[in-house]
């Protein structure tokens, strides 16, 4: 078992290191000059070859390379031209916003697909589960950009339930703070809903078939103890891999989402970061949030293993 | 019965997914030829026109007076060109990664494979934002970006079925008899590869439409004046508030494509399957 989780984590160093050589190398393709980029049009040749040179930017792309490496192991991301602040700081400045809305809709996202997934499982091809499924199709086909601005008419302007934009501190009270949130992750959870409810449901079919579901009604256990004792704990394998992939992509999604509800996360971030050119941040944005990535996916996948019995006791016998 | 219950079901996918597909084509290819106005047309006068309010625009006018039936028509050949060449590239690109890892083995394969598995572990929207940093924004880095993040996809399928085939029989066979691999890769690899390669293509679609259009809802896609169904979005909203007329039609067009590719994509899916089985 420790010879399993140990390949599995230099596999994920080994993604870590090619992502981090593929972001280097896109952004070392960038058209334009950084020093011009930051000193503007108006600055003398000497001023900018000063600065290339303070920047390290004449010296060969292996070395410049080699230089941000070592930067990434003590947590130093370079300097943002355009904040003029550490990338690393402005990281961390933005990090909880994006963090709440990505594990708070993960959350909806996670209960309601179990859920209507296995709800859907159980009352197989009858109504119910054709319009569970129809639902959820329509569901990941619907912009979650529109969806929000829908949603900031609907519930915020006409029924003023939430606000409109803007984010709260968790400092400034859990009821505001949560209030700040929940109408972007819902927005965001919708689109997340469809592809976990599909596993919930094939893998729930899946476990209801088991010879074991038999017997335990045979046995005349209570419906709820079969269905979540016996079905849902062993179909709950499959989903919790699909959530890890699912949490990844979800971190990507707010960037969009923290445009449309006016959030100050790390996607307004990147945007601006794409928007005024700012290499340093952009570059530290990406190797960061991909980093989160492939950590989250090497945790589930260990959490995984523990949990699946048939591989937990194989590797007990080993 | 539940069997036939659920096949109809299916077919339910294919022909919904197909009249979808074909309803966004056809105004793609309508538009090259005819949109009720032109559709970077200002009409200052005109701005504000809620539809139904006058019997000259369908879809009503937006904050320069531009007649919202017309650019949905026009933005429609962003979704349709933009998409369909980024995953036939992507597709490409990717296939060929695939094919070339899955026939040599060895070291490229493991090279090529490091490359995917990297490649993938981005989130789409950001590998999509970068490469707009490089090329530039506008339909050109729409393409690149979302080709690019096609290639792992249509990489990963290729190479895996090359793998499972390799078990079969009469690739065994064929083997044994000295095949060339022109030959090989040809008459049996495929037949095989073909069906799955059309599925995903027509799957990546509908995730290709979502990239772009948050793209151009982000302002980093088509530039204006040009009309794109995610820009449109994006410019409703300074206004969409007092007039929310503006947010719907576009976002309507850009679910039901994404919905018809998806259906499609499953309908295929399903039929292929079938078929093997």
């Amino acid at each position: 078992m420790l010879n399993y989780i140990f390949k599995r984590i230099i596999h994920a160093a080994e993604v870590l290191f090619v992502v981090s050589l593929i972001t280097f190398a896109v952004l070392l393709w960038i058209p334009g000059d950084v020093a011009q980029l930051i000193l503007g049009s108006d600055a003398t040749p000497e001023k900018l070859e000063a600065l290339r040179i303070s920047l390290g930017l004449d010296r060969a792309w292996y070395l410049q390379y080699w230089d941000w490496l070592k930067g990434l192991f003590r947590l130093d991301l370079g300097q943002s031209y355009l904040f003029g602040q550490n990338v690393t700081t402005l990281i961390a400045q933005r990090l909880p916003v994006t963090l709440s809305i990505a594990v708070f809709s993960m959350l909806i996202a996670s209960v309601t697909a179990i859920l209507l997934g296995s709800l859907a499982a159980i009352k197989k091809n009858t109504k119910t589960d054709y319009f569970v499924t129809g639902l959820m199709q329509l569901g990941s086909s619907v912009p979650s950009f529109w969806i929000g601005m829908l949603c900031i008419v609907f519930f915020g302007l006409k029924l003023k339930i939430f606000p409109i934009t803007g984010y709260v501190p968790i400092e400034q009270g859990f009821i505001p703070y949560l209030n700040s949130i929940f109408l972007p992750s819902f927005v965001l959870a919708i689109g997340e809903i469809g592809m976990l409810l599909r596993t919930v449901r094939t893998s729930m079919l899946d476990s209801l078939r088991q010879d074991y579901m038999d017997m335990a009604k045979v046995k005349g256990l209570p419906k709820v103890t079969v269905y979540l004792k016996y079905a849902l704990r062993s179909a709950m394998i499959a989903p919790i891999n699909v959530m890890g992939i699912q949490f990844a992509k979800l971190v990507g999604g707010t960037v969009v989402i923290e445009s449309v509800f006016s959030l100050p996360g790390l996607g307004r971030l990147i945007l601006v970061a794409v928007e005024q050119r700012d290499i340093m941040l952009l570059q530290g944005l990406v190797i960061f949030i991909t980093f989160l990535v492939i950590l989250i996916s090497l945790i589930v996948d260990i959490a995984v293993m523990f949990l699946n019995p048939r591989i937990r006791v194989q590797m007990e016998g080993e | 019965m539940g069997k036939n219950k659920m096949k109809v079901n299916k077919k339910y996918h294919l022909l919904i997914g197909g009249i979808l597909s074909f309803l966004v084509l056809s105004l793609c290819l309508v538009s090259f030829f005819y949109t009720p106005y032109p559709p970077n047309e200002m009409n200052l006068s005109d701005k504000f026109i809620s539809p139904g309010e006058s019997g000259k625009y369908l879809l009503g006018t937006d904050h320069f007076g531009r007649d919202i039936l017309s650019r949905i028509m026009y933005g429609s050949q962003s979704i349709v060109i933009v998409c369909l060449l980024a995953v036939a590239i992507g597709a490409l690109v990717g296939s060929v990664l695939g094919g070339v890892s899955g026939i040599f083995k060895g070291r490229i394969s493991s090279l090529i494979m490091r490359g995917i598995d990297g490649l993938m572990a981005f989130p789409g929207i950001l590998l999509a934002m970068m490469m707009v940093v490089v090329v530039g924004k506008g339909k050109e880095g729409a393409i690149v970006a979302i080709s690019i993040f096609m290639v792992p996809s249509f990489a990963r399928l290729v190479y895996s079925l090359i793998l499972d085939s390799e078990s079969n029989l009469f690739i065994k066979a064929a083997k044994s008899y000295g095949i060339t691999r022109r030959r090989l890769l040809v008459k049996h690899y495929l037949p095989i590869i073909l069906p799955r390669l059309i599925t995903l293509f027509t799957a990546c679609l509908g995730a290709a439409i979502m990239i772009e259009t948050s793209l151009s809802f982000l302002g980093l896609g088509v530039q204006p004046p040009n009309a794109s169904w995610g820009m449109m979005l994006n410019e409703a909203r300074q206004n969409f508030l007092q007039f929310p007329y503006l947010a719907i039609p576009s976002g309507i067009a850009i679910s039901l494509s994404v919905l018809g590719f998806n259906l499609l994509g499953d309908g295929l899916n399903e039929l292929f399957t079938k078929r093997r089985s």
